[in-house]
């Protein structure tokens, strides 16, 4: 076969390039080429992180895990090569999370509030924050069993919700049955009967009273009923007031003299009340004078007790 | 017969069964470092050979280079497809390029590419050479001060390991490109995630392990219909079909790619 050794040459530099070619995409697929910045995030459990995985911004990978590695105070070190050209999303203020979901590994995530602090400096140590969708599975699946059994509780042979909707459906064939609503709440059918006949009773009753009251009404409001007596009355009453009203004022002009006479009586009682204390004032002093003189009397009558 | 005797007799065929399979392993790995040792002469490369050489490397690769490549791109459409759908079904679809690239590239292909040039070039070859010995060309060669291994042997299984790479090679390169297709379509903007990923899938260690078992494939699927050649012996009369130096070879060779798969597959897994 014609130029066989060029072919096979040609296919064998076809095979270097593709392995090489291979070789080369495989280097700048694991970031052989990139400059990076390493940041160390400090993690309680590195566990489910590995060699490779990527870390993301906004879910955008910006930076791959390089290293795993067991502090001297028992934490997970985990150094993550950050590109370059990626690294200024990283802020001093920056925090980074290790969240676990229901599936597949853990995810790295860095989140940057503020994007005006200054950029993340090489070989800066953080601490990063870790959840676990799994771990708070075993919690919920605890409050499901005793929401479940309470409601299992409520619903058994022996629960309320049973006794209830068994009073429930007595209730509703009680209403259905002859006495109705009224047996239901009078606790019985007898004594809906009974009510049934007290109220026939009050209607009847209840007629009666309309006659009594239409006779009433005639004795009082009649044409010689109550009522018009008694405005007849009031009339004379009336009458009798105006001249009650005569005979108070006549009183009155009687009591005007007897307060003139009251008033006279009342001066003279004044006037005797200074001449009683004139003449007090009078024997007062005529005691001290006879006090006086038995003092000075030489008989006087010593009043002293002596004792032996 | 006595029962001593059949026993006696039952436990010496066994051992010579034994002792046979053994001599049999050992012809192979003893040719196998011969064969070695010779690829890595520059001796071996005379004008001669070299023409030789490059006739082998040229028949053996280039016309199933391109029917294996297409057969690669339909697979790979097909088997990213299925993952893709059933993996977006449940809600994964960030895990199915993933799973087509270990898949695919990691383990179909390799395997494939292997059992193809087995298929197609290396167990034709093989019995085109036992057809040279049982012709007396290798004797011939002998005669005349030339190693037949060197001559005969060497170009057929170096051209074989050749066309078992650049296969897997060329394959895992189309089924990659493929892939890549079948979920982002004709747009480069997927192209950055897409090399992350595949950087992340190809971590060093599985990395060493795809390259030596696509290697060991290939040597496993050149070397051993070789050894069968050389040193099968012919069927016995009346022995049946099952007892040939064919189907014993072609019994090896699964076997040992077989091995080969299982343990890259407990270096990358465990």
């Amino acid at each position: 076969m014609a130029n066989l050794e060029l072919k096979a040459r040609i296919l064998i530099v076809f095979m270097l390039l593709l392995v090489l070619g291979s070789a080369l995409y495989l280097l700048y697929a694991r970031g052989a080429f990139e400059s990076t910045q390493e940041l160390v995030l400090v993690a309680d459990d590195s566990e489910g992180v590995v060699v490779g995985m990527d870390m993301t911004f906004s879910g955008f990978p910006i930076g791959r895990v390089r290293r795993i590695e067991l502090a001297g105070d028992g934490k997970a070190r985990i150094v993550v090569d950050v590109a370059s050209k990626d690294a200024h999303w990283l802020r001093t203020s920056s925090v980074f999370t290790l969240v676990k979901g229901l599936v597949g590994g853990p995810n790295i995530r860095a989140y940057s509030g503020i994007l005006n602090d200054p950029p993340l400096p090489g070989g800066a140590v953080r601490n990063v924050l870790q959840g676990d969708t799994s771990a708070e599975i075993p919690k919920v699946i605890a409050a499901a069993r005793d929401l479940l059994e309470n409601l299992n509780t409520l619903t058994g042979a022996s629960g309320p919700a049973r006794g209830t909707l068994a009073n429930l459906q007595t209730l509703t064939q009680r209403l259905n049955g002859p006495g109705g609503a009224l047996a239901v709440l009078l606790g019985g059918d007898a004594e809906a009967r009974k009510t049934t006949v007290t109220l026939d009773r009050a209607n009847a009753l209840l007629a009666r009273l309309d006659g009594v009251v239409a006779k009433a009404d005639a004795q009082v409001f009649g044409a010689k009923g109550v009522m018009p007596e008694t405005r007849a009355t009031v009339a004379q009453l009336n009458a009798m007031l105006g001249e009650a009203r005569g005979s108070l004022r006549k009183v009155d002009a009687i009591l005007v003299d007897a307060q003139v006479v009251a008033s006279n009586a009342k001066d003279a009682t004044t006037d005797l009340a200074a001449l009683r204390s004139e003449v007090e004032a009078s024997l007062r002093k005529v005691e001290g004078l006879i006090t006086e003189i038995n003092r000075k009397w030489p008989f006087a009558r010593d009043s002293e007790l002596k004792l032996p | 017969m006595t029962p001593t005797g059949a026993w006696h007799s039952r436990v010496t065929q066994s051992g010579a069964a034994a002792g046979h399979w053994l001599l049999e392993w050992w012809r192979m790995a003893y040719l196998g470092a011969i064969l070695t040792v010779l690829a890595f002469s520059p001796s071996s490369y005379g004008r001669a050979a070299r023409a030789t050489l490059s006739r082998h490397v040229y028949l053996n690769t280039a016309p199933i280079l391109p029917g294996f490549s297409l057969l690669c791109a339909l697979v790979t459409v097909v088997l990213t497809r299925i993952v893709v759908v059933t993996a977006q079904s449940y809600g994964l679809s960030q895990y199915a390029l993933q799973v087509v690239i270990r898949v695919l590239v990691l383990e179909l292909i390799p395997i494939g590419a292997a059992l193809f040039v087995a298929l197609r070039c290396t167990i034709p070859d093989g019995v085109e050479l036992s057809v040279l010995q049982a012709g007396g060309r290798l004797d011939d060669l002998r005669r005349q001060g030339s190693d037949p291994t060197r001559a005969e042997v060497l170009p057929r299984v170096v051209a074989g390991m050749f066309a078992g790479v650049t296969l897997a090679a060329l394959s895992c390169v189309v089924a990659l490109c493929v892939a890549y297709v079948a979920v982002y379509g004709f747009t480069a903007s997927g192209l950055e995630g897409y090399t992350r990923l595949f950087g992340q899938v190809f971590s060093p260690p599985v990395t060493l392990i795809f390259t030596l078992k696509t290697l060991f494939f290939s040597l496993a699927v050149s070397l051993i219909p070789m050894a069968s050649a050389l040193y099968g012996q012919p069927a016995r009369p009346g022995a049946g079909v099952r007892t040939s130096a064919e189907m014993r070879s072609l019994v090896r060779m699964f076997a040992v790619l077989l091995l080969i798969e299982v343990a890259s597959l407990v270096g990358n897994y465990y």
